[in-house]
C-alpha cells in the first residue's frame, strides 16, 4: 500500500469530520439530580408552597440535639460520656485549658438554627411571590404569621445560648452574592429579646388575620394546633417565655392569657415535634437505648439524689444503668431515659411549662396563693403533695417558693434546655454541682468561630 | 597453534598497515543487559574513529564490517550507559553485557501532548522512573506506593495501613485547598480515574464518623505496577501546561510494555511474601498499687472519678477474676499481630516481527493483612499490539481489564464506638472478649468488641475495569527534511465499584439502635473517554541546523458518573441484603461533564545546542461557570547545553545545560458548585422540600496555576557524575474553597468561591553516580534532597479553618502568609483585636525530604539495592495515644513522669486535655522518619548452566529476596507516622486517629523468562 492522493482525501475527510460541531461542545449544566432554587422563588404552585411549609415543619427540628446536650450538659443536668468525642466530659464542662476552643463543636446548634430561620424567610418569600390564585391574601397572612413564630423560635434559642454574646437580628436578602457580605451587627442580649417579641406579636396580628385554614399541611405534631387561630396560641405562649427571659411578668401573665395554658388540663397539651423511622424522616434525636457504653447520655447524680421522694418524673426521666459508666472522672450511674422508644414525638411548649410560668408570673407580681395553686398542679401530677402538706413554710415565702419553682422547673423540664438559663436569670450558676475539681459551669457559649471571623474581616 | 595464529595476525596486522586500512574486517558478536542477561536489540555498535556503524538484532546479534584498523567499539543504547569495548587482535567476536545508566541523557520525555524530546534537550527537571526502578525491586501493592522516596519533589503518604493501598500524592505542595492535590494520571494516553469512591463505611449506621471518611482506596490501585514500563512526573505547570485544566497538581504519564520484534519471549515470575505490623503500640497491664499523690491507683482513675477507693469494684473484681484464671489477653496483637501472606503470579507474553508487535501479560495478586479477614486482590490482563499497516500508517491499541477486591474492615474515626483502633484504646487486658460457643460477649468498655467487628463485620468493595487506548500515526508527508503527520488518540476508562458494608443485627454497636442491623450496597460507575487529534509538522532550516516541531490539535473529555446506593436498616436476623430492611433508604447521584481544549505549540531546537518552546492551550468546561468561555494556558521553555557549544573545551565536563521554563495550568471547580438546588424533607410520612443551607456559584472560573522553573543539570566524566538542580515558584491563583460566611445567615457557605492565591516555592536537587564501574563490580547511586514551602498571599475571605480535623487538636486554617497545612490549636490566644485566635504549631508539610538509592551488581550475577528515604520536620494531629490515655491502655500510663506540670500525677492523666497545661501541642506530634523503603538482593544464574541444565529452552533464570519497609526510625507514637484519616485531602489530610497499622513486607521472588 503506497500513500496517495485517495489516501489523503480520505484522511482529511476523516479528520474534518471528527472534529465536528459535538467534539467541540460542552453541554449545559443544570442539576440533574434536584430542583434549584429559582423555581420556586416566583410563581410557585400551591403543591411547592406545600412542600415548603413541610420542609419548614421538618427543619424545625434540627438543632434540638445539640441545643439541648449543651445546654444540659453546662446546666449540669446531663453528661454525654462519649468514649469517641472527649470535649463533652472536657471542654464543655469547663475543664480545658483556656475555656472553650475557638472551632468548638459545640455551636452546632447555631447553624442549624440560623439555617431554619432563612428557610422560614424562604417560605414566606415564595409564599408571597407565589403564582396567582396559589394563595389566597389570608393564606399568605397565615404563613407570614407562621414563619414570624418559626423565626423567633429558633432566635430565642440562640439567643439563649449565646445569652452576652447577643445574636444578629437583621440580615440583607441571602441570595444575591453581593448581599451575602452584609449580615447586620450582633446586639444585646436584651435587643435581641425585644426582637423576638416583636417578631411573635407581628405573627400573632398576621395569624389573626390568617383565615379558616393554612395553606399548607400542618403536620400531626400540630394536632390541635393546625389552624391559624389555634397556632396563634402557640405563638403567644412562646412570647410568655420570651417575656420571662425579659422579666417582663405583667406581659408575661396577658401573654399567657391567650395561650393554651389550663391550670386544669393535662400537662402535656401542646405542639410536638414528630419522628419516624419512614426513609428519609429521623428518629427522636434524644432517644437513646439503656446501658450502652459508647455514648450514653447519663444524669448527674445529684438529680437523683436531690429528688423529693416520691417524685414520679424521676423514674420517668431516669433509668438505672446495669453498670456504671466512668469518663473523664464524671460516673454515670442513671441513664436519661426521656424517650424510651425512637419515634416518640418531643415536646415544642407545654401545658406544664405555661403553668410553671404562670406560678412564676404570679409570685413575681406578688400574687402568692395564685403561685402555690399553679406549683400545687405540677407537684400533684408529679406524685408529690401539695406545698401546704409537704413544705408549709415555703407557702407564704417568695424567696422559698423561688426556690420551689426553679426546683420544679428542674423535674418538670428536665434535659429540655431550661437548667441552665434558669439557674443564670437567677444569679444561682455557681450552685450548679461540678463533678470535678477543675470543672466550671460556662455563663455562655463563645461566638461562632465563622462569626468571629467574619466581622474581624469586615468591620461594622 | 593458537600461538601462531595470534603470531600470523599480528603480522598481518603490522605487515599490511598501508594497505589494510582500506580493508574492512568482519566483527560480530552478542549484546546483553547486565541487570538481567537478556539480549538488547536496537543497540547502536559503532567502530571508534570511523563512522562504520551497525544495529543489533532481535536477539540482540550484531555483525559490523569495521575497518581494519578498528581497536575500540562503542555501543550506546537508550537507557544505558555509552560503553567501550576493545577489539581483540586475535578474534572478531565482541560480546558485551551493558549496564544501565542511572539516569539517561538520551531517553525521551514527553514535551507535548503528542511530541517528546530527549532528556538531554528538556528544558524542566521530569522525574522519569522505569519498571526496574518501580517494581524490579520490591513489589508495592499499588504503583502509587512503588513512587515512595523515588520522586524528588513528591510528598508521598500512605493514608491507612489496611489491604489495597490508598496513597496521597502532591507534587511541589498543595495545588488547591478544597480540591484535590492529587496529579492527573494518563496511562497511554488515557485520562484514568483516581477517585475514592464512596462506600458509607463512615455512615451513621455503621462507625458515624462522616462522609469523607469512609477510607476507601483510591482507585489508582487498580492498576497493576507489573505491566508499567516508565512512569513521567510532570510536577508542574510549566511541565504539564499543555494538559490545561487539569493539570494544576501536575501529570503523571504511564507508559505500558510493549513488544519487541523478535524472538517471542515469554516471562514468569513468582513473588511469595509476608507481611506484619510495622509497630504495635502494646497496652499496659493493671493493678492495684498506688500511683496518684492521693493513693489513687489506676482504677481510680480509669473507672472512678480520680478519689482514692472511688474505682468501680466491678472492674476490679473482673480484673481480679481473669487475673486468677489466666484470662489476661493482647486483644491489639489477636487482631493486628497477624502475618498477611502474599503472592504475587505474572506472566506475560511479547514479540513480533517488523510490522506487527505485542505484548500481552496476566497478573494475580492476593494479599491478606495484619488483621485476620481483611485482604487486597488484583487480576489484571493487558494486551498491546502495535502495528506498522503501511510506511505512512501505523496503529497501537491496549486494552487493560482489571478486578480489583479490597477488605478492609474499620478502622480510623468513629463516633459509635466501632473502629478497632478506637475500641481496642479502651479495652483492657482483663476484658473476655472472645466468642464462647459463637456467641460475641458485649464489651463493657466502648459501642463494639473489637473482635465481634474484626470478625463479623463486612467492609468489600470489588472494582471491574476496562481501560481501552488507542494511538495512530498517519504521515502525509515523509521526506529527509520535513515530516508531515497526524497523531490521532483515544481511550476510555470504565470503573464499576460495588461496595458492601454489613453489620449484622446482634452486634452490641447495632443493639442500641432503634433499627439494628444495617447493609448498605454501592455501586459506582464511573466512565471516561478522551479524543484527541494533532497535525504535527516536523522541518528544518539552515540546512538541518534548526529543527521545528509545529503542532497543533484539539483534545475533548467526557466524565460520566453514577452513584447508587440501597441502604437497610433493621435487618431480618442474619440477613445481608438490604432488602430485607424495616427502614429502606437509598440514592442516587449522576454528574456529567465534558472539557474541550484547542492546543498550538512550536518547539525549535538548534543543534542540540539550543532548545525552545512556545506553547498554548485554551480549554473550556461545563464545569465553569461561564461553560463556553475560553481560559488560555501559555507556556514558553529555554534549554541552552552549554558544554555541546564548540568553544566548550572543559572535558571533565561533560553536560552544561542551563534551562527555564514558564507555563500556566488550570484546575476547574468541582462538580455541582455551580448549582443551588432544594434539598428533600421527609416529616410525618410526607415530603417536603428546604431551601439550602449551602449556595452555588454560578460565576465560578477555574483555579489557575502559574509556574517558574529554574535549573541547571550538570555532567561530569562523561556523564558518570551527574547533578540536577532545580527551583521553582508556583502560584496558585483563585483558589476555589467553600467561602464560609456569617454562620447567622444561615448560609454555612458558597459552595466554592474564589478565596484567594497560594504560593509554592520549593527546590529540588538529584545527585546521580555510577561510583565504581568494573566488569566484577558496578556501583550506581543516586542522592536526592527536596523541599517545599507553601504560602497564602493573598486572602479574600476572613480567617478559616479548613480540611478536617478535631477542634483542639489542631486544624489547618487559611491565613495571610502562613501554610494552609499548617496547624492551629488550643489554647486560644487574643490578637491584637481581641479576638480570640488558636495558637500556631507546625506544618503537616516536611521540612525536606531525602532519598538515598543505591544499586550494587557484583560478579555479573547479583543484585544488590536498597532505597533510604528521610522526610523530616512533618507533623501530624495524632489523637491515638489520647484514646488510650482515657481507656488506660498506654503503655507508659501508670509512671509518674510529672508531665505538664502535673506533679505526681500517672502520665495517663497528665496528658489528658483535661489538664490545665495540656494543649495542642501534646497532639500535634513530630511525624520525621527514616525508613529503608526497599532493600532487594538477586542473583541471575549463569547462561552456562542454564543451557547445559535446560537446553536452551529456558534463557533466564533469576531468583531473590526483597523487604518493603523493614525499618523505620521514629520518635512518632502512633502505629505510624505516614497517616491520613481524611483520605486525600489537599488539607488536613494529616490527621492520625487509631489508623489501621502499617505494614512492613518480605518478599521471595522467582523470574524465568522462557
Amino acid at each position: 500500500m503506497k500513500f496517495s492522493f485517495k489516501h489523503m482525501v480520505l484522511l482529511a475527510g476523516l479528520t474534518l469530520s471528527m472534529p465536528s460541531c459535538s467534539f467541540f461542545e460542552v453541554e449545559d449544566t443544570i442539576d440533574p439530580n434536584n430542583p434549584t432554587l429559582e423555581s420556586i422563588l416566583t410563581n410557585a404552585s400551591r403543591i411547592q408552597i406545600n412542600q415548603l411549609g413541610i420542609g419548614i415543619q421538618s427543619a424545625l427540628r434540627n438543632g434540638r440535639s445539640n441545643f439541648v446536650l449543651v445546654a444540659g450538659s453546662i446546666g449540669r443536668e446531663i453528661y454525654n460520656l462519649a468514649s469517641t468525642e472527649l470535649t463533652w466530659t472536657t471542654e464543655l464542662l469547663g475543664s480545658t485549658n483556656g475555656g472553650f476552643s475557638a472551632t468548638t463543636l459545640f455551636n452546632g446548634y447555631y447553624a442549624d438554627f440560623s439555617q431554619t430561620r432563612r428557610r422560614a424567610e424562604f417560605f414566606k418569600m415564595a409564599a408571597e411571590n407565589s403564582a396567582p390564585g396559589a394563595l389566597t391574601d389570608a393564606e399568605k397572612d397565615g404563613i407570614r404569621g407562621f414563619v414570624n413564630t418559626v423565626e423567633a423560635y429558633t432566635m430565642l434559642n440562640m439567643l439563649n445560648m449565646q445569652y452576652k454574646n447577643g445574636i444578629r437580628i437583621k440580615y440583607t436578602d441571602l441570595y444575591s452574592p453581593g448581599d451575602l457580605l452584609k449580615p447586620g451587627p450582633f446586639v444585646s442580649y436584651e435587643e435581641g429579646l425585644k426582637e423576638i417579641r416583636r417578631l411573635l406579636d407581628e405573627g400573632a396580628t398576621q395569624l389573626a388575620a390568617g383565615g379558616a385554614t393554612f395553606g399548607f399541611t400542618m403536620t400531626s405534631g400540630y394536632a390541635g394546633f393546625n389552624t391559624p387561630a389555634t397556632f396563634r396560641k402557640v405563638n403567644r405562649a412562646l412570647a410568655a417565655r420570651t417575656a420571662m427571659y425579659q422579666q417582663d411578668w405583667t406581659g408575661m401573665l396577658t401573654l399567657l392569657n391567650d395561650s393554651f395554658l389550663d391550670l386544669n388540663g393535662p400537662m402535656t397539651t401542646g405542639p410536638n415535634f414528630t419522628y419516624s423511622t419512614t426513609s428519609g424522616d429521623i428518629t427522636n434525636p434524644q432517644f437513646q437505648q439503656m446501658n450502652t457504653t459508647a455514648s450514653p447520655v447519663v444524669a448527674q447524680s445529684l438529680f437523683i439524689t436531690e429528688a423529693e421522694p416520691g417524685d414520679t418524673r424521676v423514674a420517668k426521666k431516669v433509668t438505672k444503668r446495669s453498670s456504671v459508666r466512668a469518663m473523664n472522672g464524671i460516673i454515670g450511674e442513671y441513664d436519661v431515659s426521656l424517650y424510651p422508644t425512637s419515634t416518640l414525638p418531643i415536646s415544642i411548649i407545654r401545658n406544664e411549662e405555661l403553668i410553671l410560668m404562670y406560678a412564676e408570673a404570679m409570685m413575681q407580681t406578688g400574687k402568692l396563693a395564685e403561685a402555690v395553686t399553679a406549683l400545687d398542679k405540677v407537684r400533684v401530677a408529679a406524685g408529690l403533695k401539695e406545698l401546704a402538706v409537704a413544705k408549709p413554710t415555703v407557702v407564704n415565702n417568695k424567696a422559698a417558693l423561688i426556690d420551689e419553682l426553679l426546683n420544679q422547673r428542674r423535674y418538670s423540664l428536665f434535659y429540655e434546655g431550661f437548667r441552665w438559663f434558669d439557674m443564670r436569670r437567677y444569679g444561682r450558676l455557681d450552685q450548679l454541682p461540678n463533678d470535678q475539681p477543675n470543672h466550671k459551669v460556662y455563663e455562655q457559649l463563645i461566638r461562632p468561630f465563622a462569626e468571629v471571623q467574619w466581622d474581624a474581616k469586615n468591620p461594622q | 597453534m593458537k600461538q601462531f595464529y595470534a603470531f600470523l595476525l599480528v603480522w598481518l596486522v603490522v605487515g599490511g598497515l598501508g594497505r589494510v586500512w582500506a580493508q574492512d574486517r568482519t566483527l560480530s558478536g552478542k549484546i546483553t543487559s547486565s541487570t538481567d542477561g537478556s539480549p538488547l536489540p536496537g543497540v547502536n555498535v559503532v567502530a571508534k574513529g570511523s563512522s562504520k556503524g551497525s544495529v543489533s538484532d532481535a536477539d540482540g546479534n550484531y555483525t559490523l564490517a569495521a575497518p581494519a584498523g578498528t581497536k575500540t567499539l562503542v555501543f550506546s543504547y537508550i537507557g544505558f550507559l555509552t560503553q567501550e569495548a576493545p577489539v581483540p587482535a586475535s578474534s572478531n567476536t565482541v560480546n558485551i553485557a551493558m549496564t544501565e545508566a542511572a539516569q539517561s541523557l538520551d531517553e525521551v520525555i514527553v514535551s507535548g501532548l503528542a511530541t517528546s524530546v530527549k532528556r538531554s534537550n528538556a528544558a524542566n527537571a521530569v522525574a522519569r522512573i522505569t519498571a526496574d526502578e518501580l517494581v524490579g525491586k520490591t513489589r508495592p501493592v499499588t504503583l502509587d506506593a512503588a513512587m515512595s522516596g523515588k520522586i524528588v519533589g513528591a510528598n508521598i503518604v500512605q493514608n491507612s495501613g489496611a489491604p489495597g493501598g490508598g496513597i496521597s500524592v502532591k507534587l511541589r505542595g498543595i495545588s488547591s485547598i478544597n480540591g484535590s492535590s492529587e496529579p492527573l494520571y494518563v496511562v497511554d494516553g488515557v485520562f484514568v480515574n483516581n477517585s475514592q469512591f464512596a462506600t458509607g463505611a463512615g455512615s451513621g449506621s455503621f462507625s458515624g464518623a462522616g462522609t469523607n471518611q469512609d477510607q476507601a482506596p483510591n482507585r489508582i490501585s487498580d492498576i497493576n505496577p507489573a505491566d508499567i514500563e516508565s512512569m513521567e512526573i510532570l510536577k508542574g505547570p510549566s511541565a504539564a501546561a499543555i494538559y490545561g485544566t487539569r493539570a494544576n497538581a501536575g501529570v503523571i504519564i504511564i507508559t505500558t510494555k510493549k513488544g519487541k520484534a523478535g524472538k517471542t519471549k515469554v516471562s514468569f515470575g513468582q513473588d511469595i511474601g509476608f507481611s506484619s505490623a510495622i509497630r504495635l503500640l502494646g497496652s499496659e497491664g493493671w493493678s492495684l498499687d498506688p500511683i496518684g499523690p492521693e493513693g489513687q491507683n489506676k482504677f481510680d482513675y480509669v473507672f472512678g472519678n480520680g478519689t482514692p477507693g472511688s474505682g468501680s469494684k466491678t472492674e476490679i473484681e473482673l480484673w481480679q477474676k481473669a487475673t486468677a484464671e489466666g484470662k489476661i489477653y493482647d486483644y491489639e496483637k489477636y487482631i493486628y499481630g497477624n502475618t498477611g501472606h502474599i503472592s504475587n503470579t505474572r506472566l506475560s507474553v511479547s514479540g513480533g516481527n517488523d510490522k506487527t508487535k505485542f505484548y500481552f501479560a496476566a497478573g494475580l495478586n492476593d494479599e491478606t493483612g495484619i488483621q485476620k479477614g481483611t485482604g487486597f486482590q488484583r487480576k489484571s490482563i493487558r494486551l498491546n499490539v502495535d502495528h506498522k499497516l503501511a510506511k505512512w500508517i501505523d496503529f497501537s491499541i491496549g486494552s487493560n481489564y482489571m478486578r480489583t477486591g479490597a477488605q478492609r474492615s474499620f478502622s480510623g474515626n468513629d463516633n459509635r464506638g466501632v473502629s478497632i483502633g478506637y475500641t481496642l484504646a479502651y479495652t483492657p487486658n482483663y476484658a473476655q472478649l472472645f466468642p464462647v460457643n459463637g456467641v460475641y460477649p458485649l464489651s463493657r468498655y466502648t459501642g463494639d468488641s473489637p473482635i465481634a467487628i474484626a470478625e463479623r463485620t463486612i467492609n468489600d468493595e470489588m472494582t471491574n475495569r476496562f481501560i481501552q487506548s488507542f494511538t495512530s500515526n498517519v504521515y502525509f508527508l515523509q521526506k529527509p527534511n520535513s515530516t508531515l503527520k497526524l497523531a490521532l488518540q483515544g481511550g476510555l476508562d470504565y470503573v464499576n465499584t460495588e461496595a458492601e458494608v454489613y453489620f449484622p443485627e446482634d452486634l452490641q454497636s447495632q443493639l442500641t439502635r432503634a433499627t439494628p442491623g444495617a447493609s448498605r450496597y454501592s455501586k459506582n460507575r464511573s466512565f471516561n473517554t478522551n479524543l484527541q487529534a494533532f497535525l504535527i509538522y516536523n522541518w528544518q532550516l539552515a540546512g538541518g541546523k534548526i529543527d521545528l516541531t509545529s503542532q497543533v490539535g484539539a483534545v475533548r473529555l467526557t466524565t460520566d458518573n453514577d452513584f447508587s446506593w440501597i441502604q437497610g436498616d433493621g435487618l431480618l436476623p442474619k440477613q445481608k441484603n438490604p432488602n430485607t430492611g424495616s427502614v429502606r433508604t437509598f440514592n442516587e447521584t449522576w454528574q456529567a461533564w465534558q472539557d474541550v481544549g484547542l492546543v498550538a505549540q512550536q518547539e525549535a531546537n538548534y543543534q542540540d545546542k539550543i532548545i525552545g518552546t512556545l506553547g498554548i492551550r485554551f480549554d473550556k468546561s461545563s464545569l465553569n461557570g461561564d461553560n463556553q468561555k475560553w481560559y488560555s494556558f501559555p507556556r514558553a521553555s529555554l534549554a541552552v547545553n552549554v558544554a555541546k557549544f564548540d568553544f566548550w573545551s572543559y572535558d571533565p565536563i561533560s553536560q552544561l545545560k542551563l534551562r527555564a521554563a514558564f507555563g500556566r495550568t488550570g484546575g476547574v471547580p468541582a462538580y455541582g458548585n455551580i448549582f443551588t438546588s432544594l434539598g428533600t424533607t421527609i416529616i410525618d410520612g410526607q415530603l417536603g422540600s428546604v431551601v439550602p443551607t449551602t449556595v452555588g456559584n454560578p460565576t465560578i472560573e477555574p483555579e489557575t496555576a502559574q509556574e517558574i522553573e529554574w535549573g541547571i543539570d550538570l555532567g561530569f566524566l562523561k556523564n558518570r557524575i551527574g547533578l540536577e538542580a532545580t527551583y521553582y515558584d508556583k502560584q496558585i491563583f483563585n483558589l476555589l474553597n467553600p467561602y464560609t460566611l456569617s454562620s447567622g445567615t444561615g448560609v454555612t457557605q458558597f459552595n466554592a468561591y474564589p478565596v484567594g492565591d497560594l504560593q509554592n516555592r520549593g527546590i529540588e536537587l538529584g545527585l546521580n553516580l555510577v561510583p565504581v564501574e568494573m566488569s566484577n563490580f558496578t556501583w550506581t547511586s543516586s542522592v536526592q534532597y527536596w523541599f517545599n514551602r507553601s504560602k497564602i498571599t493573598r486572602l479574600e475571605i476572613p480567617n478559616t479553618t479548613v480540611g478536617s480535623g478535631f477542634s483542639i487538636y489542631g486544624r489547618n486554617q487559611l491565613r495571610l502568609g502562613e501554610s494552609p497545612t499548617r496547624w492551629f490549636g488550643s489554647p486560644n490566644v487574643p490578637d491584637e483585636n481581641g479576638v480570640a485566635q488558636a495558637t500556631r504549631y507546625e506544618d503537616a508539610q516536611p521540612r525536606y525530604q531525602i532519598s538515598f538509592s543505591n544499586q550494587i551488581k557484583l560478579f555479573q550475577h547479583f543484585d544488590f539495592g536498597f532505597l533510604l528515604h528521610t522526610s523530616q520536620g512533618n507533623f501530624n494531629s495524632n489523637l491515638t495515644t489520647k484514646q488510650k490515655d482515657t481507656g488506660g491502655t498506654t503503655v507508659d500510663w501508670s509512671q509518674v513522669d510529672n508531665l505538664y506540670g502535673n506533679v505526681g500525677l500517672p502520665n495517663g492523666r497528665a496528658r489528658l486535655p483535661t489538664n490545665p497545661n495540656v494543649t495542642a501541642r501534646e497532639f500535634i506530634q513530630d511525624a520525621s522518619y527514616v525508613r529503608l523503603r526497599e532493600v532487594s538482593l538477586y542473583y541471575t544464574l549463569p547462561k552456562t548452566l542454564l543451557t547445559r541444565a535446560f537446553n536452551n529452552v529456558v534463557s533466564n533464570i533469576r531468583v531473590g529476596a526483597s523487604a518493603q519497609n523493614p525499618l523505620t526510625w521514629t520518635n512518632y507514637q502512633g502505629y505510624d507516622p505516614e497517616a491520613s484519616n481524611f483520605g486525600n485531602q489537599s488539607v488536613g489530610a494529616s490527621v492520625d486517629n487509631a489508623a489501621f497499622p502499617n505494614s512492613k513486607r518480605l518478599f521471595f521472588h522467582l523470574a524465568v523468562d522462557f
